[in-house]
């Protein structure tokens, strides 16, 4: 193993990287094992957590989905009755869109209450916004996949609020309707956003996200 | 090599600080990273549990035809859609351009306004009146939508023969002075024969009650049935599925 390890790293010069990545200390304010309060800061890295999990369960997923409205809501069904464990990833997928959503607002609620914002945090914070919605475009774009009544209506009407917008609206709900009505364009370009638009912009976010924590350090507490 | 723009209190591991004493921070690795180990596992054993117990019931297919269904989204964006529901018309506009445009112009712009570097919560009351009432106003929301969507279902005895038969006494009673059914009947509003197939029984119900949501100018008149009465005839009519 170790072996191994020098080959790559006499080639590549990686410890200095891992070091960096590896040796700093934890503040004791954010630290759960020193104080009860630092639990709060424990928000951001559950939301990480789970949006692994939702990439990972939505893999597995795509194994089986369809994303046409004559196959979509039969190769749900299918996932969930016959696919072995489809049914705890289908809804384990469905509960972690959840969970991240109420862990990316808690994760918010903390820094807005503690102003860990204020400089030199500035960028990092809007890097945050910009996450929370992609999330919630997650959350959007995902509750159509399924293709059931639930889906279909609650996306018309989505989709009917984004085109009263002013001057934009109309051009965007055409864009994502693909034609006058939700159906087979829209199910796919949905399907599209939310499997490799959405995760490839997350993916940038949340690089963004965690280089300017490790390269700012975690706030100072109240 | 440290960037200089690290804040003070974050020193090299091992470091002596200035006070002179050792760091008694942990070291991320491996001590926090363990935390967070544990962490993590709790988190996805909670998620697996949640899974298990919290199902959602099987929806029908999506059926473009079917405009009478009543959707409802996620919960996450229930308070929207209850935000949505106090502007009426081109008021509309607020709800869907004018709020999500200053709230998320007030995010983004969030550290730019507030720039003090005052963090004590009672030093900076706008900001925690600001953020509490936020946070009030989309539980309170949340709440309100959940209480009326559970208004609104109505809580339907369960579709029995006994009820069926009842319900298909009262059609002949009052509705077939208008509608049709099989043939039979007025002709001086919609043919009900295959009313079940297209809208479900909770939108039977509300336009029994409220005619005036099929059309504004329909010549329906508000029938004389109690609840009771009401529950037949729905149930009555969303079994005529053909």
């Amino acid at each position: 193993m170790s072996k191994i390890w020098l080959f790559i790293d006499r080639r590549l010069n990686l410890s200095p990287l891992l070091r960096e990545m590896a040796d700093h200390r934890i503040p004791d304010h954010a630290n759960p094992l020193k104080k009860a309060s630092a639990f709060m800061y424990c928000f951001g890295g559950i939301s990480f957590l789970i949006l692994l999990l939702q990439l990972l369960t939505g893999m597995f997923l795509m194994l089986y989905y369809v994303p046409s409205p004559d196959h979509a809501y039969a190769s749900v069904s299918y996932i969930k009755n016959e696919v072995a464990f489809g049914a705890l990833t289908q809804n384990l997928h469905r509960v972690g869109a959840s969970a991240a959503v109420v862990m990316v607002f808690l994760h918010m609620l903390r820094v807005y209450f503690t102003k860990s914002y204020k400089n030199p945090r500035e960028l990092n914070w809007i890097a945050g916004v910009l996450l929370l919605l992609v999330v919630l475009g997650f959350g959007f774009t995902g509750y159509l996949l399924p293709w059931d009544q639930k889906a279909y209506w609650a996306t018309t009407v989505g989709v009917n609020i984004i085109e009263t917008v002013p001057w934009l609206g109309g051009f965007i709900a055409d864009m994502l309707r693909g034609g006058d009505e939700v159906g087979a364009l829209t199910l796919t370009r949905f399907f599209v956003i939310h499997v490799m638009f959405l995760p490839a912009l997350l993916l940038c976010l949340l690089a963004a996200h965690f280089f300017m924590v490790r390269r700012q350090g975690i706030s100072h507490p109240l | 090599m440290r960037p200089n723009t690290s804040p003070s209190h974050e020193r090299p591991a091992g470091a002596v600080p200035p006070s002179g004493h050792a760091d008694t921070r942990a070291p991320f690795y491996p001590n926090h990273l363990f935390v967070e180990g544990v962490v993590a596992l709790l988190v996805f054993a909670l998620l697996v549990i949640l899974a298990c117990f919290w199902q959602v019931p099987p929806e029908e297919m999506a059926d473009p035809s079917d405009s009478a269904y009543v959707p409802r989204p996620e919960w996450y964006f229930l308070f929207y859609f209850q935000l949505l529901k106090y502007f009426e018309g081109p008021l509309i506009l607020v709800g869907t351009f004018v709020l999500p445009l200053l709230i998320f112009a007030a995010l983004f712009l969030l550290p730019f306004i507030d720039r003090s570097e005052e963090t004590r919560p009672s030093k900076r009351p706008w900001a925690m009146g600001l953020g509490l009432a936020g946070l009030l106003a989309v539980a309170g929301l949340t709440v309100v939508s959940v209480v009326q969507d559970a208004e609104h279902r109505m809580d339907l005895p369960p579709i029995t023969e006994e009820h069926l038969a009842a319900g298909e006494d009262l059609f002949a009673r009052f509705c077939v002075l208008c509608h049709s059914m099989n043939g039979k009947g007025g002709f001086m509003a919609p043919d009900l024969s295959q009313i079940g197939a297209r809208v479900n029984r909770v939108y039977i119900e509300r336009v029994i009650l409220t005619p005036q949501i099929v059309s504004q100018t329909t010549i329906m008149s508000q029938i004389p049935l109690s609840d009771d009465e009401r529950h037949d005839v729905s149930a009555y009519l969303a079994r005529k599925k053909k």
